[in-house]
């Protein structure tokens, strides 16, 4: 382990020493070639370890992440109607917290394990995107690994479904999108148009690749706590573990039956009310793919009945697996059957932005109606000692259901006299606070009493708040930035945090994240209470 | 004399008459246009083509500032007094002789044509604006016609430059760098580029009076990022803004009405930006007299962010060019004042020169009236691509004279006059051969 970190040190130093003393992306062959990269430590040090997180570490450190992308940008053709452009974007990853806390490697299935500390979950995950681009007048066509984004409104993402995220590790906003974003290989294409509203056609098949939503991993820091029930020795990973487990290995083959398509229309226009032109910017999208999480395969179901412990069936799997874990047994073997089926569904989307003069303030809008989205069901009059979640219930079978997804922004730049005042100077400080109030709603169509569903469990509606502010000092080599987002049930999170630009190349992110939430149940990200920490973030860009 | 006769005499009264009480003021404000308009007459050129003998190749630096400190504005004077403070030990610049700016025959014959009927409504603003070009009153008589002039010039139509430039804490030395190739477009107004002198309204529905489109390319995290802004000929109409920032992958509209937010860290706002950006409806001008001073007007432009030996030139952490070549012009001053009451500037004062409207040096106050900064713009003519001359920025610097913060830039690869696909400023533009 120690050699590892050894190598990982020597590396960024002659990252560091080698690269050229200026800010500008590496240029060769007359700018035909360009090249950049970054490399950047981002750790998480826990404030607030609850005892059934606790005994499985050893440390409080929750992230020790050394990540470096390099991307370059090829321009083979470059004419002003006809060029052709190469762009790679690649990654490499090192997550130090199991080689320095035994506890914390012992909470996690070591398959698992080796694929979290390392780009190693699928054999391309080193590439984040690299596509050829082709353009031919008013037509684009880019062919190969991309990123899509869709999504206009901070925080929130309804109609941005296309790649899936990777949420092991941290959340939007500390590592870039383009990062944090599962690449798929596609081809997508644009039609620029001269039609009125500025239209802009864009298709994009993804001829059978697939990624699932990379959900926090049981044992590390954003994950469950290993169990439940707790075993006293190690290892220590158990239920969660087996249903990652599960769905890792009913991950889809890549192949045309499985292909993605996605459509949208993108348009500017300017409508007047009241006598004051607005200018928006919309689009309207269409896309059917696979839903993020699977749905049972009917064959392998098995009875929900507590006695079934075939394991060849998903019930008896993990009756098997709960029986097993009290008693100390060896886990059960998966086995060679899928218990899983990714299903497709379709949403569609529209959004909207706007500067509405009479605010000073940019108003920002998206929808997306999910139609049939796969769900899995359960008996709503089976008792748990959890009423208020559907996690150890026995599946009874799948369904479909309707969603529809909202969001609102409202961003406006807000002057602060007080920090432009002249004895405020000193500050260097621009007395500018951005600020966007967001509002996120949910509503979930249909019976939603016998879904299954571990998080928000026979809930209907979803209501949420977002506040994002930020201003800068010293001529924006520090920005303050403050994130909050409240849940009418009772949960949220704020963030504050300082970003440090001292010069060209390095930069720092510091930190402190607090949960709360008055049922962890109630949704995936309020089951982040207890894991408040403080973070640090910084690195070398070149 | 019978009837006839009278009617004939009257008539001919009337006519006589009418022409004295109309035309002879048309006539006589059109006699009254002279340009191009020389900074100096010729025994004015005389005395200082005199002083240049003794100045002329001649290094002014921080030991000898005295020596032509009349000829130096506040905010220069200051700044090269006090080198250590902006990361030098030495400021120092050359003195060149006086030119005359060559303008382009549009830009004379568009002023020559359209300002004899410019005049400003009751609220001072132009009326018919957008409907002519070149500049509206030569010779002006206040301040807000300095200011009308001072927003008509179009610098050569359509142009595309790089600008690459350094944000600079004087005291830690640490720099942070910026680089943003730019494509502008005057829709209106237009003296040089066809359609002249303005873009057909079918092919600009929104009235556009002016767009850029700004890619980034330094510093390294905003690589591929990009910008559109419009300016609208309505005054009361806020710009439109959309950012694209790679980092986020998403193109974003901005607010534009708080335009006192600093530009990516520099020492100047918005507002700012060539002078001043946004319309001229918002402030009040007062003429208070002309200056002669020594202004960068034919500045070669530096290919690196530290300088050139031969152009500018400066150390890192230094935040004021070195190496300036000042020539004497004799300016109009105008003092500035924002109608918002809260606006960070108590005044700006504006050193126009009489050549071609447009700023060598403003400097801004804060709202106790104390010297806050200074924008300094050096200009060059560069060749457009009808074989005519504009002038452009060929560098610039602003200072913080209370933190003592510098922000150097400078321009290169002028294409002056080119066609610029007005596609160029549609949103669509930033999908283009941006990599996301």
């Amino acid at each position: 382990m120690k050699k590892k970190l050894l190598s990982g040190l020597v590396l960024a130093i002659l990252v560091v020493l080698i690269v050229p003393r200026f800010s500008y992306a590496i240029n060769y062959f007359d700018e035909k070639l360009r090249v950049q990269g970054n490399i950047y430590n981002f750790s998480i040090f826990a404030t607030n370890l609850h005892q059934d997180v606790s005994q499985y570490r050893n440390t409080h450190w929750g992230l020790f992440r050394t990540k470096g992308t390099i991307n370059f940008l090829a321009k083979v053709v470059d004419c002003p109607d006809n060029s052709l452009n190469f762009y790679g974007m690649f990654k490499w990853f090192h997550e130090a917290t199991p080689d320095i806390d035994e506890r914390y490697r012992e909470s996690i299935v070591p398959k698992s394990r080796r694929d979290f500390q390392n780009p190693t979950y699928r054999t391309d995950d080193w590439i984040n995107e690299l596509y050829a681009d082709y353009y031919y007048g008013p037509w684009n066509i880019r062919a190969g690994k991309q990123v899509v984004f869709w999504s206009e409104v901070e925080l929130i993402r309804t109609v941005d479904q296309i790649n899936q995220l990777d949420l092991r590790y941290s959340t939007p906003g500390i590592d870039p999108w383009s990062e944090i974003k599962l690449g798929l290989w596609m081809l997508r294409g644009f039609y620029n148009s001269q039609l009125p509203g500025q239209l802009v056609f864009e298709g994009i098949w993804i001829p059978g690749d697939f990624q699932p939503l990379r959900m926090p991993l049981e044992g590390s820091y954003w994950g469950d706590p290993p169990g439940p029930p707790t075993p006293k020795h190690p290892p220590y990973y158990g239920e969660n573990g087996a249903v990652e487990a599960q769905w890792r290995k009913s991950k889809p083959q890549t192949n045309l039956a499985h292909s993605s398509f996605a459509l949208r229309i993108r348009g500017n226009s300017e409508v007047s009310f009241f006598k004051t032109p607005y200018t928006l910017d919309w689009s309207l999208s269409y896309f059917h793919g696979m839903n993020n999480t699977p749905a049972t395969r009917r064959k392998y179901l098995g009875s929900p009945d507590p006695s079934n412990l075939d394991p060849n069936t998903l019930n008896g799997y993990d009756n098997k697996l709960a029986y097993c874990r009290l008693a100390g047994d060896p886990l059960p073997e998966l086995p060679g059957h899928r218990f899983w089926n990714y299903k497709f569904y379709s949403i569609f989307g529209a959004t909207c932005q706007t500067y509405v003069p009479s605010f000073g303030a940019v108003l920002r809008g998206e929808a997306a109606f999910n139609f049939r989205r796969p769900e899995i069901t359960a008996d709503p009059n089976v008792t748990t000692p959890d009423p208020s979640t559907a996690y150890s219930k026995p599946i009874t079978g799948n369904a479909t259901r309707d969603i529809f997804d909202a969001g609102l922004t409202f961003d406006k730049p807000i002057r602060i006299p007080w920090l432009q005042h002249e004895k405020m100077q000193w500050l260097g400080a621009n007395g500018i606070l951005q600020t966007i109030v967001g509002y996120f709603g949910e509503w979930r169509l249909g019976d939603v009493n016998n879904i299954r569903r571990t998080f928000a469990y026979q809930q209907r509606v979803q209501t949420g708040f977002t506040l994002t502010s930020m201003t800068n000092f010293k001529n924006n080599e520090w920005m303050l930035v403050f994130r909050a987002l409240w849940n009418t049930r009772k949960w949220g999170y704020f963030t504050p945090a300082v970003a440090y630009t001292p010069g060209k190349h390095m930069r720092y992110t510091f930190g402190y994240m607090k949960f709360y939430a008055h049922d962890v149940w109630d949704f995936d990200a309020a089951h982040a209470k207890g894991k408040d920490c403080i973070f640090l973030n910084f690195g070398y860009e070149w | 004399m019978d009837m006839k006769g009278i009617r004939d005499y009257v008539a001919t009264c009337l006519t006589v008459l009418l022409i004295l009480a109309f035309g002879i003021p048309v006539l006589a404000r059109a006699g009254e246009v002279t340009f191009p308009t020389p900074s100096y007459t010729e025994q004015e050129l005389a005395k200082v083509r005199e002083w240049e003998k003794t100045w002329v190749g001649k290094k002014v630096s921080t030991e000898n500032l005295d020596q032509v400190k009349d000829f130096l504005s506040e905010g220069v004077y200051l700044a090269m007094k006090n080198p250590k403070s902006f990361g030098a030990d030495s400021l120092w610049f050359d003195v060149v002789p006086y030119r005359p700016y060559e303008l382009s025959k549009g830009l004379i014959e568009a002023t020559k044509k359209y300002a004899p009927n410019s005049k400003l409504d009751a609220e001072e603003a132009l009326v018919n604006f957008g409907e002519g070009a070149g500049y509206p009153f030569p010779q002006p008589k206040n301040g807000s016609e300095m200011a009308w002039n001072f927003d008509s010039y179009t610098k050569g139509d359509t142009h595309y430059v790089d600008n690459f430039g350094c944000v600079v804490d004087c005291k830690t030395r640490l720099e942070r760098e910026s680089g943003q190739p730019r494509w502008d477009t005057y829709w209106m107004c237009r003296v040089d580029a066809q359609p002249i002198p303005k873009i057909p309204a079918d092919k600009n529905p929104r009235g556009i009076f002016h767009s850029f489109f700004q890619k980034f390319t330094a510093p390294v995290d905003f690589v591929d990022s990009s910008m559109i802004e419009l300016r609208y000929l309505d005054s009361h109409r806020d710009q439109d803004m959309w950012v694209y920032l790679n980092m986020f992958r998403r193109i974003t509209r901005y607010a534009t009405d708080q335009r006192t937010d600093t530009i990516d860290g520099t020492d100047l706002i918005y507002d700012d930006h060539d002078g001043w950006y946004t319309t001229t409806m918002r402030n009040t001008y007062k003429f208070i007299g002309r200056a002669d001073l020594l202004a960068a007007r034919h500045q070669p432009n530096p290919t690196s962010l530290l300088g050139n030996a031969n152009t500018v030139q400066r150390v890192t952490g230094q935040g004021f060019w070195n190496g300036v070549k000042r020539e004497r012009v004799n300016h109009w001053i105008v003092e500035v004042v924002t109608k918002d009451k809260n606006y960070l500037y108590s005044k700006q004062i504006w050193y126009l020169d009489p050549e071609t409207w447009q700023m060598n040096f403003k400097t801004m106050y804060n709202r106790q009236g104390q010297l806050w900064k200074m924008y300094e713009m050096f200009y060059n003519e560069f060749p457009t691509v009808s074989g005519e001359k504009t002038t452009y920025l060929s560098a610039e610097h602003s200072l913080d004279y209370i933190r003592h913060h510098g922000s150097d830039s400078s321009y290169r690869y002028h294409k002056i006059g080119i066609d610029i696909p007005l596609e160029q400023y549609q949103t669509q533009a930033m999908k283009v051969k941006q990599y996301r």
